[in-house]
């Protein structure tokens, strides 16, 4: 029965998936992190097109998506785990002791780096973490190399009782290929758990018996991959007596074929050997010293780290990062190849037939567009409230959307997945051991909580920690593309699951004190915000966390604006500033002022005293509006003076400044959400059409 | 099949439908070509505003095009002209939701005059507005496009890639837009 072949345009992400549906994947874990995040949803879109799709699950964090899928490949299942290269650091525990005990079935682990980096916290490349787990892992080029290495990964995964890393980066991930789609193949391997508890259970002393075993094994798969002509590409055959030779993997190999051919030197024209692997651990000995001896000198071109270059023999012969022929930093893009590439041929007296493009100059500026919560996120007022209810917070947070907290000067640290828990009980604990009154109050995310935020939160209730602890509670992953959390029961393959409610995990962590609040109610969050770190700094004093729930405004727009209030903004008015005025109304001596002035403006000159710097003061009113006295004296000019507070400390992409500050609403990123409306400490920002 | 070898950035800001108009430009494309790439921007990248992808079609290997070697810029918001305009090969034509060059300094014209750059130019946003849909800019850009022969694609290759897949009230929207487009140059 001949069917007509399928050709698609796919995602690098999806035509992984398609690879291991189309080898038979029977279980697939996850969680998501960009570049990866789109492969288990692929592999439970083309699982569909299975008799028996696979079982997929969103885990709860990489450790776990790798310890339920590794524990199912015990059982002769054929298995996968996916996540981001951060990620796996969070696996690791599991993962380094995956290659001694093995698998009985077929595993791959997927860990997508991101060289650049472009959404993540370090450049860090997974091969080198394979390499020190001793798993054998693959380096795909492209969208279409990745789904054809599935096979031959799970082969070697079967063949050899170990799990296989498949290491793609950000740009096989997110690049698309046309490619012919194949029939997904039915495994039918029913679960068989075989006892052998000198295996699954080993003790120290039996591990050295599995350490040596591995070893053996890591050998042998050596052997194998050195021998594979289909794991091995020679794009240019090994000449005698060549200048220059190339040894590459990944995507920066087929880069730098493009840029080689746009010096007009033809890859298979054959003037420079040119060795692609596709395995760069363990290392295809056998290829590699072909080319070696060949070759005066080998160029080695990989991301992100030296991994080739570290394993490969004849040191001395080798340009790369460690000979400064290539950067330690940063993504291998066609231009940092082009100069790569350039450089090394001149330096070994290669000539290039055409040079590099010329490139257009122009001396024009593109504007800056720094990343932004969206218009209509509840993050942001959740962030406004915090820097207008306790200015003198240190506020720790975490990754997710709402690091971008950092515009509105509402986040001091972001670290790793639930670190804001943790640095903030570490924090407030050295601010009140010095007898220091500055509060603590933390934000993060309901996934990354539910991911790693629980742990540190058991630890800092058991230890006597007191700070506020701000889950912003949407009710989705957000920024890696709204995939459920266990809050919602959801599960990635519609398979029965059950909610986890929020409120009760965070009280059964042993906290005492618990507030939900809609951060969209600005004056609230505020109120809450500040009963919080009351409590937490009080003698009997402990963790206070404020749940702060609002459906995320990209996900269900509809849910999280069910009113629209357009919004205009009025104005200009001219600039004033705050007045000092004790005669009326003497000072309290409060310091409420002295706290909330974002601009550093107010100076206490004696008790009872303050002097206001005219150089910096930029008229917000905060001062005023915070005086119990009356002593602050600013009226509400009712107009936009352009003070510029809604722009550092709400920092909204629909409220734009001109060139003198004022304010007006860019309809095009506008959503009306009427959030802005109690921002303005002048009363500038009003609903349409209100009267003056 | 005519062998095609073509690389194009397609840039804009999030919202203005970038990616589709990559994934059109590379549907239209397959008909030319058995090999097609492209590279798209995902996650907190997306969160910025800026969005680029790059598309090359035929003879190529790697997903990203190097500065100074495409054949078009097509740029649906014009700060991000001035972004991706490095990307422009000698004789490459650019693309540009804008009435005119005005948003470029005299210097940066004549920079381009002197790469021999063609720049096609129309005020897709206006035109889409006009018709009710202030989001099908991108899609009386491409019209604009094909008719000034900017594009090496069929122009029924590229309006049935406009309407795959789509429900039937946008591809009567997307024909609409698309001739709109094709008149304004």
């Amino acid at each position: 029965m001949a069917k007509k072949r399928r050709q698609e345009i796919l995602l690098g992400n999806e035509a992984l998936a398609r690879g291991l549906v189309e080898c038979g994947v029977q279980v697939m874990t996850a969680y998501p992190g960009t570049p990866s995040s789109e492969i288990l949803p692929a592999v439970v879109r083309f699982g569909k097109e299975r008799k028996n799709p696979p079982y997929s699950e969103w885990s709860v964090n990489e450790k776990v998506a790798v310890e339920v899928a590794l524990s199912a490949a015990y059982t002769g299942k054929r298995v996968a785990v996916a996540m981001k290269q951060v990620g796996l650091n969070v696996a690791l525990d599991p993962v380094m002791s995956a290659a001694y005990i093995g698998v009985t079935g077929g595993m791959i682990m997927v860990s997508a780096d991101d060289p650049g980096p472009h959404s993540s916290q370090t450049e860090q490349d997974s091969r080198l973490l394979a390499h020190f787990a001793k798993l054998p892992v693959f380096d795909p080029d492209s969208p279409a190399q990745v789904r054809d290495l599935v096979a031959p990964a799970f082969a070697l995964s079967e063949r050899f009782g170990i799990p296989v890393m498949i290491r793609p980066t950000l740009r096989v991930c997110h690049g698309r290929q046309s490619l012919y789609l194949r029939q997904p193949k039915e495994v039918e391997r029913p679960a068989k758990f075989v006892k052998d508890p000198f295996r699954w259970a080993a003790i120290p002393k039996m591990r050295l018996a599995l350490h040596q075993a591995l070893n053996a094994k890591l050998a042998e798969i050596a052997d194998f991959v050195s021998q594979s002509k289909s794991l091995n590409t020679w794009h240019a055959p090994p000449r005698k007596g060549a200048r220059l030779g190339i040894l590459a993997s990944g995507v920066a190999a087929a880069l730098a074929r493009d840029v080689l051919a746009e010096l007009g030197l033809d890859v298979a024209g054959g003037k420079v050997p040119f060795l692609q692997t596709s395995v760069p651990y363990p290392l295809p000995a056998g290829a590699v010293n072909e080319l070696l001896s060949s070759c005066s000198r080998v160029l080695v071109i990989e991301e992100t780290e030296p991994v080739l270059e570290l394993l490969a023999p004849q040191r001395d012969k080798l340009w790369g990062r460690y000979s400064g022929h290539v950067p330690s930093a940063g993504e291998l893009t066609p231009d940092v190849l082009g100069q790569v590439l350039e450089g090394a041929l001149k330096q070994a007296r290669v000539k290039t037939p055409r040079p590099r493009g010329k490139v257009l100059a122009v001396p024009d500026q593109a504007p800056l567009r720094r990343p932004n919560l969206c218009p209509g996120c509840s993050h942001r007022a959740a962030f406004f409230a915090m820097r207008r209810a306790l200015p003198k917070g240190v506020y720790p947070s975490d990754i997710g959307c709402y690091t971008l907290g950092l515009n509105q000067g509402a986040v001091d640290t972001c670290h790793d997945m639930g670190a804001a828990v943790t640095f903030a009980s570490s924090l407030s604990r050295s601010f009140m051991n010095d007898g220091q009154d500055t509060p603590v109050v933390a934000t993060i995310g309901d996934s990354t909580f539910y991911h790693s935020g629980t742990t540190g939160l058991i630890n800092a209730v058991y230890n006597g920690a007191r700070f506020v602890l701000v889950i912003l509670d949407n009710e989705t992953t957000s920024m890696t593309g709204m995939q459920p959390t266990p809050e919602t029961g959801l599960t990635a393959d519609g398979h029965p699951g059950r909610k986890v409610d929020l409120i009760k995990l965070v009280g059964g962590c042993g906290v005492n004190w618990i507030e939900e609040v809609d951060p969209y109610d600005l004056g609230l969050m505020q109120k809450t915000l500040k009963k919080a770190w009351r409590h937490a700094k009080s003698k009997k004093g402990s963790v206070a966390v404020i749940i702060a729930r609002h459906a995320c405004a990209a996900q269900r727009p509809q849910d999280s604006m069910p009113v629209m209030i357009p919004v205009q903004v009025r104005g200009p008015a001219p600039p004033a500033l705050a007045r000092f005025d004790a005669k009326a109304n003497p000072c309290a001596d409060c310091g409420r002022c002295l706290a909330i002035c974002p601009a550093g403006a107010l100076r206490r000159v004696r008790k009872g005293s303050i002097k206001v710097d005219p150089a910096k003061c930029t008229g917000c009113r905060l001062c005023a509006e915070v005086c119990p006295t009356g002593t602050m004296v600013l009226a509400a000019s009712g107009a936009c003076t352009a003070c510029g507070l809604c722009t550092t400390w709400f920092a909204c992409p629909a409220l734009k400044p001109d060139a003198q500050g004022y304010i007006d609403i860019d309809r095009t990123w506008c959503v009306d959400c009427g959030m802005c409306l109690e921002v303005c400490a002048q009363g500038a920002i009003v609903r349409k059409g209100a009267k003056s | 099949m005519s062998a095609l070898n073509w690389q194009a950035v397609v840039a804009g800001v999030g919202g203005q439908g970038v990616l589709f108009v990559t994934r059109a430009l590379a549907t239209a494309a397959r008909k030319k070509a058995s090999r097609i790439l492209i590279s798209e921007v995902h996650g907190m990248a997306q969160r910025g505003g800026a969005v680029v992808s790059h598309l090359k079609v035929g003879g190529y290997s790697g997903p990203l095009v190097a500065a100074g070697r495409a054949e078009l810029v097509f740029s649906l918001d014009p700060g991000e002209a001035v972004r991706n305009m490095a990307f422009l090969a000698p004789g490459g034509t650019l693309v540009v939701n804008a009435p005119d060059l005005d948003f470029l300094t005299p210097q940066a014209r004549e920079a381009l005059a002197e790469h021999q750059v063609r720049a096609v130019c129309a005020d897709a946003g206006g035109l889409a507005s006009g018709a009710g849909a202030p989001k099908g800019a991108n899609v009386v850009l491409l019209g604009a496009a094909a008719a000034a022969g900017a594009l090496p694609l069929a122009t029924s290759d590229l309006k049935d890639a406009l309407l795959l897949g789509q429900p039937a009230g946008r591809k009567k929207m997307n024909r609409k837009l698309f001739t709109l487009g094709q008149g304004a140059v």
